[in-house]
């Protein structure tokens, strides 16, 4: 039977970041081009009774010819948008509990996302941070961007521990138009905390999406005995039980999920939970599907 | 409790294994490194607890687990006492000797109360059998719980004739050990005579589930018997008989025995003879002063000793006028009768008269006046004659036909109607001639004849045998002695002539002996044993033969056959010592003396390791010992209660695991 989803084990066992994020993207967009009304930018949306102080230059004259009638013409970008994806690097993405761990999934996501984008001729930008801002790429569309995007993207290794306050408030500072920023990490913080750190970007008309990565032992971990577990960032460590592992952790797992999603939500962010053991390209569909969805 | 394999419990050494894996193993908890503890709780010293418990519960199960598989391995068994008789659904086989040595002393009385007092120690819990042996094995009871009904087979056993043969008593063990299906506890009650062995150990095989205790009820005891007696059957001259008898000591001291010979009850002849230290002696005895007719004849000794039954040998010796033998021959050809008269006629006990007829007159003679008929080398007989002789050996006759040049210008062989295919010649000159090649040994007619030795034949007839029987040819494969048998007697053709011209045998050594033995078995008393032992067969018609009745009166003077058997049987068992009287269908009377095998005389009873081995006993250990009706130790193994044990704490442990492991398996 054919594989239908691009595995990310497969995708790890490839070289080169272009070369997945291109089999993963080109896959994507092959197997959608019948619709077309998938996309950032430059799609056709609808048209809208000309209303005083409009432009007049997005009025589709030839209906006017036709029905005397004036009709804007609107399209869902009107111009080259800017994407940034803003790469989480701490620690904690460096947890695996299979061939791929977290850091190579956000990888994996955040060159695909650029790749698509790149696709599209909108502009691109990457932010790769941890406690601080550890590599930045500023968003734009000339030619090599995307070399220089996937190489920032690559030499991205877990460094320290995650701190959305500082290098968040860096961001605020780096993304001066608007655009699309999309966060991809493992959000180990209180909900409260991510949506407060992560709100301001949006203030200044910037399409923020959550790209929550986790590992599938991260939701319900598989403890046969009571273990003692060692928190990647901190250090701190701390005897857990099976039943606990495995009755009370993922409710609280869940609980987390859930108020991420709800507080999100709220605050008008988009939010998409990518667990690591799902095939690549499927993520990438749903996410899609669902940024269409609002959009 | 004991071990059948003790160097298994080594394997309590793995009993470790668990204990290391639950006590000291679990211990060792590498810390796990995990992205975030962020929702993770230390928890808690509860359900640590609970979890010991727990993992003691499964430790346990595997602890007896591993003890379990190392004691079900060690085969352990304990050691009851059981009553005899008594077994896990075994048959009790009781088996009393009732051969002719039985009779000795008390030995029978006294292998019945042994078996009455294993009846009285058994629990009639399972059943019983009653087994009598001689030459035979037979059932005196079904399988059977009924005490009575065994004691009373038991008390009805009486001493017989026959002789006890342990190799029978096996085979029937053997074959009530595949038809009952039941573990055989086998109690043989016998004197355990050496003579009762078969030739091979391996005959005594018992199946593998068959124990057997052997009750020894007698004892070497010193026995004189005769042992066997030497007479010929047909007296002729009572001054011409030789009767030997000897005498044998079985476990005796060198003695002196006085050896009568008593002939209807009448002693006529007394001899004392002196018997060496276990060993035999002969007597001779060389008059019987007997009348004409049949008469009963023994041997007796004064033994003096506990079995007085095999102190005589019966025999029955008839007294009668020579046999008359009619010779037809050629008128003119008298030298093949001149040889055979004179050798016919020179045997010691004069048995014989030959009447000599020539072809042309023998056309009146009755050829079944004769005891048998020889046709020495004629071209024709006369057809009333030749009807005669057919008809006579149709109903028991004999005839003796030799082929001569005469003969052969017929181109057949008289009464058979066989062809004379051609005549084989070989020249006097140059030491061509023929002798004799392949021959059968142990027929009459070669019998002590030293295979015809420096016999020469020059000439010989080459009869088609057709389907008379070839019993010797000559060198170069011409048949030279023929048998076939014709109705109820029998035809012997000899296809060369008697008469030293053909051949030389009649100058020979071995021509006497040809001659006579030929004559006797021609006429029917070729044996000069006069002996039958019980048990053993008497021939009293030919297979195929016309069912005229005959008669058979037994020791007692009673009809030893129904009229049904009288008129069909084709043989009769001799069960009793005595003598037997048989009146032939063709009219023959003959008496038959019957004496018990004198291997039952032989006292000395087995050595007691090859008794041991037989029982499967360990050496030096006394069969004595293991015989009594004393409980005796039965091994019970109980590996398969450890094995079904096993089974058990198998399944407990995988219930315990399977709950204990099912977290895991759910998040895996």
């Amino acid at each position: 039977m054919e594989q239908r989803f691009l595995n990310p084990s497969v995708l790890a066992a490839i070289s080169g970041l272009e070369l997945v994020a291109k089999t993963v993207v080109d896959g994507f967009i092959s197997g959608l081009h019948r619709s077309p009304d998938f996309g950032f930018s430059q799609e056709f949306a609808e048209y809208r009774a000309y209303a005083p102080g409009d432009d007049l230059r997005h009025v589709d004259w030839n209906v006017f010819a036709r029905t005397e009638r004036a009709y804007l013409k609107r399209y869902r970008g009107e111009t080259n948008t800017l994407v940034t994806v803003l790469l989480d690097a701490s620690k904690s993405m460096a947890f695996s509990s299979h061939s791929v761990p977290k850091i190579d999934y956000a990888r994996y996501i955040a060159a695909s996302l650029t790749y698509l984008a790149h696709h599209q001729r909108d502009a691109i930008g990457v932010v790769v941070f941890d406690d601080e801002v550890r590599d930045y790429v500023p968003p734009s569309g000339r030619q090599g961007q995307m070399a220089r995007i996937l190489h920032a993207i690559e030499r991205a290794e877990p460094g320290t521990r995650t701190d959305f306050a500082k290098p968040f408030v860096l961001c605020q500072d780096l993304l001066r138009r608007r655009g699309i920023v999309v966060v991809v990490s493992d959000f180990w913080e209180s909900p409260e905390t991510v949506i407060r750190t992560t709100e301001p970007l949006r203030f200044r008309g910037n399409e923020l999406v959550l790209l929550h990565v986790l590992d599938p032992e991260e939701i319900r971990p598989s403890l046969r005995e009571p273990r003692i577990l060692l928190d990647m960032e901190t250090g701190d460590s701390l005897q857990v039980t099976p039943e606990y592992a495995r009755h009370e952790y993922p409710a609280r797992m869940e609980a987390h999920i859930a108020g991420l999603r709800s507080k999100a939500q709220a605050a008008g962010i988009g939010y998409f939970l990518a667990v690591t053991n799902r095939a690549l390209d499927e993520c990438l569909r749903e996410y899609l599907s669902i940024r269409q969805g609002r959009m | 409790m004991g071990f059948l394999s003790p160097w298994f419990l080594a394997g309590f050494a793995a009993v470790g294994i668990p204990l290391w894996v639950h006590l000291l193993r679990r211990h060792r908890s590498e810390p796990l490194q995990f992205s975030s503890l962020m929702f993770f709780e230390q928890r808690t010293q509860s359900s640590i607890k609970h979890r010991r418990l727990r993992y003691l519960l499964l430790m346990a199960a595997r602890i007896a687990v591993v003890v379990l598989l190392t004691l079900a391995f060690a085969s352990p068994f304990v050691t009851r006492s059981v009553p005899p008789g008594e077994g896990t659904g075994s048959l009790l086989v009781m088996v009393l000797d009732r051969s002719f040595s039985m009779r000795e002393g008390n030995r029978l009385a006294a292998a019945k109360t042994e078996a009455a007092s294993l009846l009285n120690s058994w629990r009639p819990a399972s059943y019983g059998q009653v087994l009598a042996l001689d030459s035979q094995v037979h059932l005196l009871t079904q399988r059977t719980n009924s005490v009575d009904e065994l004691r009373a087979a038991i008390n009805s056993v009486e001493a017989g004739d026959g002789r006890s043969s342990f190799g029978e008593l096996a085979r029937a063990l053997r074959s009530l050990s595949e038809s009952e299906k039941l573990p055989l506890e086998v109690h043989l009650f016998s004197d355990m005579q050496r003579t009762s062995m078969p030739s091979g150990f391996a005959d005594l095989a018992l199946s593998s589930d068959t124990r057997l205790v052997l009750h020894n009820v007698g004892s070497e005891k010193p026995n004189w018997a005769v042992e066997s007696v030497t007479a010929p059957r047909v007296v002729n001259d009572p001054k011409k008989v030789r009767i030997l008898a000897t005498v044998a000591g079985y476990a005796t001291p060198a003695a002196s025995r006085n050896v009568s010979l008593v002939v209807n009850g009448k002693t006529v002849s007394t001899k004392t003879v002196d018997v060496p230290e276990n060993g035999r002696a002969t007597v001779e005895f060389l008059t019987l002063d007997a009348p004409h007719g049949w008469n009963r004849a023994e041997v007796r000794i004064d033994s003096a000793d506990t079995l007085p039954a095999d102190d005589s040998f019966l025999f029955a010796v008839e007294r009668s006028d020579p046999r008359r033998v009619l010779f037809v021959h050629e008128g003119r050809q008298r030298r093949g009768l001149l040889y055979y008269k004179a050798a016919l006629e020179s045997t010691a006990d004069g048995a014989f008269q030959v009447e000599a007829v020539s072809a042309d007159s023998v056309a009146n003679v009755a050829p079944e006046k004769f005891a048998f008929t020889v046709i020495s080398d004629v071209a024709s007989l006369p057809p009333s004659f030749e009807r005669a002789l057919v008809q006579s050996i149709k109903s028991g006759g004999s005839a003796m036909i030799a082929i001569g040049p005469a003969a052969a210008a017929r181109a057949m062989v008289p009464i058979l109607e066989s062809k004379i295919a051609q005549s084989k010649y070989a020249a006097r000159s140059g030491e061509r001639f023929l002798a004799l090649g392949k021959a059968d040994e142990a027929h009459p007619a070669l019998q002590r004849t030293n295979r015809w030795e420096n016999v020469k034949f020059y000439q010989a007839f080459d009869v088609d045998p057709g389907d008379a029987r070839v019993v010797a040819r000559l060198t170069d494969q011409t048949p030279i002695l023929l048998e076939k048998r014709v109705g109820q007697g029998r035809v012997v053709v000899f296809t060369s002539t008697f008469d030293n011209i053909s051949n030389d045998f009649p100058l020979r050594p071995a021509f006497v002996p040809f001659v006579e033995r030929l004559a006797r078995y021609l006429s029917g008393f070729e044996e000069n044993s006069v002996g039958y032992a019980v048990g053993s067969y008497l021939e009293l018609r030919r297979e195929g033969s016309a069912s005229r009745a005959l008669e058979v009166l037994g020791p007692d003077g009673k009809r030893a056959l129904s009229l049904s058997e009288a008129a069909t049987t084709q043989n009769l068992q001799l069960t009793r010592p005595g003598y037997y009287e048989v009146r032939r269908e063709n009219g023959r009377h003959e008496l038959v003396a019957v004496n018990p095998d004198r291997r039952e005389s032989d006292l000395r009873t087995i050595p007691e390791e090859t008794l041991n081995l037989w029982q499967g006993a360990p050496q030096g250990e006394s069969a004595a010992a293991a015989t009594p009706n004393e409980p005796r130790e039965e091994r019970h193994n109980l590996a398969w209660y450890f094995l079904l044990a096993l089974l058990a704490a198998s399944v407990v442990e995988s219930l315990i695991a399977s709950r204990y492991l099912s977290t895991s398996k759910e998040t895996a």
